[in-house]
């Protein structure tokens, strides 16, 4: 009894399995909604890991980049997710990137900008050597 | 979001080399490095820009982060040459115990991003009726119908014409305000960037600290205006 319901057992796994298989190659084949999102998260993560665990102002100021970039990702595939779909006010996303860049720009002229003040004043580029407001 | 033919081999490349170049981006020792491995992951989330059908977007990202903003960045770390980061005799990470927090909170985050994406998107697609092939069947479909262009070999989607359009319909007190914005912005970072000389030539640097510097560099008293 035992002997013969184990081959049945390992079958009917091995059956789940390659069903689960297929199932994510056929997601893996048909790049949806969600695989943008989950890339445009993984962007996020990483940029927010820059800005935690850096020194360097500059790479602080690159991986604020990179946040700003994923937003970016996330609203050019909502807007294609809403266009797909026939929504009338699906280029929103498309607009609000457009800003986003904007905003991106101006933020990295006057961040720099900061940055070079403070090495002309302070010689150094390490954040936790610029402390002047803590006490 | 339908893709066809090669379209998803396209993405799962550009993707991964965005999430690459944007993990050796905050890894890598040298600042320049950094900025170069943020030029390849900009272009990557170009690619998918193009691949979401969003090629107008696509060139700006190309345009203005790869061309200005990393240019500018590029000019700063040459500015700033900081040559003991490269040595490595410096540490390019913060200390042992605010990395490892920041590195607990980023897996909590990553991991509440991805649970809520999956839980979301299950709702989403359980109003979605139509398979995926179908659907890249009709995209593909209406990528068939834009014009062909003049030589012949591709397509010209109607993408920055549509955008235009309501950038301009439905954005333009946004749009206007961005460019006072980015006036702002240049106005602002001439301001900051000035060299004391320069402040002190436009006779903006409190007379206390003026004559300070002075006595130490006594260059700075030829200036204009002078000194009264």
């Amino acid at each position: 009894m035992l002997n013969s319901s184990i081959p049945t057992l390992a079958l009917l796994f091995q059956e789940a399995e390659r069903g689960r298989f297929d199932q994510m190659f056929q997601a893996a084949a048909h790049p949806d909604l969600s695989k943008f999102l989950v890339i445009g998260a993984l962007l996020f993560i990483i940029g927010v890991a820059g800005v935690l665990t850096r020194r360097n102002i500059i790479v602080i100021f690159m991986s604020i980049e990179l946040i700003l970039n994923a937003a970016n990702l996330n609203f050019i595939a909502f807007s294609r997710y809403l266009s797909q779909t026939g929504n009338p006010n699906a280029l929103a996303g498309q607009i609000f990137t457009v800003f986003v860049i904007v905003v991106a720009a101006a933020e990295a002229a006057i961040g720099l900008g900061i940055v070079i003040a403070l090495y002309r004043n302070k010689e150094t580029i390490w954040v936790d050597e610029i402390d002047l407001l803590k006490w | 979001m339908p893709l066809s033919d090669y379209e998803p081999l396209f993405f799962w490349i550009f993707g991964l080399s965005a999430i690459f170049a944007g993990l050796l981006t905050v890894m890598a020792r040298n600042a320049v490095h950094s900025a170069l491995f943020l030029i390849s992951s900009l272009v990557s989330v170009a690619a998918l820009f193009v691949l979401a059908r969003a090629e107008f977007i696509a060139g700006v990202q190309i345009l203005v982060y790869v061309g200005g903003v990393m240019v500018l960045f590029l000019f700063v770390i040459m500015l700033v040459n900081v040559g003991a980061e490269e040595r490595g005799t410096e540490e390019i990470f913060n200390n042992q115990k605010q990395v490892t927090a920041s590195l607990i909170f980023c897996f909590i985050l990553v991991g509440g991003v991805l649970y809520s994406v999956n839980r979301g998107y299950a709702g989403l697609q359980a109003k979605q009726t139509t398979p995926p092939d179908t659907l890249a069947a009709q995209q593909a479909t209406k990528d068939q119908a834009y014009a062909t262009s003049g030589t012949g070999s591709s397509k010209i989607t109607t993408d920055s014409q549509t955008l235009g359009n309501s950038l301009y319909r439905y954005a333009s007190l946004p749009f206007e305000i961005a460019s006072v914005l980015l006036l702002v912005a240049i106005i602002g970072s001439v301001m900051l960037a000035r060299t004391l000389k320069q402040e002190a030539s436009a006779d903006d640097v409190d007379l206390d600290v003026l004559r300070e510097e002075i006595a130490r560099d006594p260059e700075l008293a030829r200036v204009e205006p002078p000194l009264e």
